[in-house]
């Protein structure tokens, strides 16, 4: 199909970094959508057809100039930086977050790692607006995200449980995953308890179809209908904003114990990195 | 918002099998002052996470539409603790007995009886998504009126796409006649919709308030009155 053509030249193949990866994203999710019938994965034919030039790619490109960097007062590069497999060890490192990090005694994810390096290794403030920055595709931390999610693309989910304090982060979330609250009464399942629902225009995933689930937690996204590159924290402060709930905190530990299920609910299906979604 | 909470409570209190004590357990693990997350149950650490842990987990302090603050909205009245069910399943038949029986008694009906409004107006509102939105981009409700949201789960006048998480609603007045059984079914159900669907995923649009007397009727028009092009 015309696809197929365009698969000759994917840009994450000019990625030498991501050399490791055999499939482009475009090619992970076609295999998803072989494997099931699903509304979801099939619902836009043109971010399929536009996925070997997804706009993401060259975000993460600008985040490997970034990660590689001497950066911060104290002029260290994110190379310092342990992502849960030893210091500047990318490959893998991001379908195993959220994880238990013995540095700071934390469950973290992508996110609030990065601010962690930023600050405790780079020695940027807390305030700086590396750190405080956290959306569009032109701010350090969607570039240093995509970047290092990339390094994930095609693996399983398999975010440890092995720690007491994962494993509870995890059960948590699937609590506030159930709870309903706020003016409508939604919880997650309001939207992402059923197969080929669809809200206006919008076909929704099911969190209990681990194929559907995979793209839906697959950020970062480029978001065809934001011009933007997302992530996933920002996937969760908009679904709390439809629900008619508080908006929350970014790196909050709630947030955290949210994206820990999510992800749990996706363990071993392939993560689609970047992703494009509408 | 806490109108709501009155009727609930006595109806769904003896219950509430599934509730957990209200106060969290909260260890201390002895070094630097930090609570033990994994000393607790995960019903209470979730609790725990939104209401405390490092001021709370969302922006807790902002004022909302309703009156009161964010920690106000996110507290869960009886249904919503009784309809927070892991795997979204449903709770026991006596739960949802007593569900039913508190949502009929949280309806409030118009004086002189349930009326039609102006199917233009309820067009709109069917279709308009504003409303009760906070966080980062507040919907400030004295600029617009509230919508239904009625077109995000379902289907009317087929000019406008419609969600089909719920059932789909064109041709409603036209193929159901505007008797006055049909018409209190259909409030009801904008009303408290678990009346007759315990634990149903739709908004309660009058208990809650989220909808006034007006607007019910006006988006009623729509799907009622013969003019409407949901009735084409």
């Amino acid at each position: 199909m015309f696809r197929k053509a365009l698969l000759a030249l994917p840009v994450a193949l000019a990625l030498g970094a991501t050399a490791h990866a055999e499939k482009a994203p475009e090619e992970v999710l076609q295999g998803l959508i072989d494997s099931i019938d699903s509304r979801y994965l099939t619902q836009s034919e043109m971010n399929l057809m536009m996925m070997p030039d997804n706009p993401a790619l060259w975000v993460g490109m600008d985040g490997e100039d970034l990660f590689h960097t001497a950066r911060g007062p104290n002029n260290v590069s994110m190379e310092a930086c342990d992502f849960g497999k030893g210091p500047g060890v990318l490959e893998g490192a991001y379908v195993e977050m959220p994880r238990y990090f013995e540095d700071t005694g934390k469950v973290m994810d992508l996110e609030t790692r990065i601010v962690h390096c930023m600050t405790d290794v780079q020695g940027f403030a807390s305030d700086d607006p590396a750190v405080r920055q956290r959306h569009g595709s032109g701010s350090d931390h969607m570039k240093l995200q995509t970047y290092i999610a990339m390094q994930s693309n095609g693996m399983e989910w398999n975010n440890p449980l092995d720690h007491p304090l994962e494993k509870a982060m995890r059960d948590a979330g699937e609590v506030l995953f159930a709870r309903r609250a706020g003016m409508s009464d939604f919880n997650c399942f309001a939207c992402h308890g059923q197969s080929g629902k669809q809200v206006r225009a919008s076909v929704l995933p099911n969190a209990k179809i681990g194929e559907d689930w995979t793209k839906a937690i697959s950020w970062p996204a480029h978001r065809v209908g934001h011009d933007n590159v997302r992530s996933s924290q920002h996937r969760v402060r908009g679904c709390y904003y439809q629900m008619r709930q508080p908006g929350m905190l970014a790196g909050s530990d709630a947030s955290i114990a949210l994206i820990s299920y999510w992800t749990d609910l996706a363990r071993g299906q392939p993560a689609i990195l970047p992703d494009m979604k509408r | 918002m806490f109108k709501k909470k009155t009727p609930m409570a006595a109806g769904i209190a003896a219950f509430a099998t599934i509730l957990f004590a209200g106060g969290c357990a909260v260890a201390d693990t002895g070094k630097s002052g930090q609570v033990d997350y994994t000393a607790m149950t995960p019903h209470e650490l979730a609790e725990y996470l939104i209401f405390e842990a490092n001021g709370g987990g969302f922006n807790l302090s902002q004022e909302m539409q309703e009156g009161g603050t964010a920690r106000e909205r996110m507290q869960q009245d009886e249904l919503q603790k009784a309809c927070s069910i892991i795997d979204d399943g449903k709770p026991d038949a006596e739960t949802m007995a007593a569900i039913r029986t508190a949502a009929q008694e949280s309806i409030v009906y118009p004086e002189g009886g349930i009326q039609l409004g102006d199917w233009k107006r309820g067009r709109e509102l069917a279709w308009s998504g504003f409303g009760y939105r906070v966080g980062h981009n507040y919907d400030d409700h004295s600029v617009r009126d509230v919508g239904g949201t009625c077109y995000n789960c379902h289907q009317f006048a087929t000019d406008r796409t419609g969600g089909n998480v719920g059932p789909v609603l064109t041709g409603y007045g036209k193929t159901r006649g505007t008797s006055d059984a049909i018409l209190k079914y259909a409030y009801d159900m904008i009303y408290n919709p678990h009346v007759y669907f315990p634990c149903t995923h739709m908004p309660r649009f009058g208990s809650s308030g989220f909808l006034d007397e007006q607007s019910i009727a006006d988006i009623m028009a729509y799907m009622f009155d013969p003019e409407s092009p949901v009735n084409e």
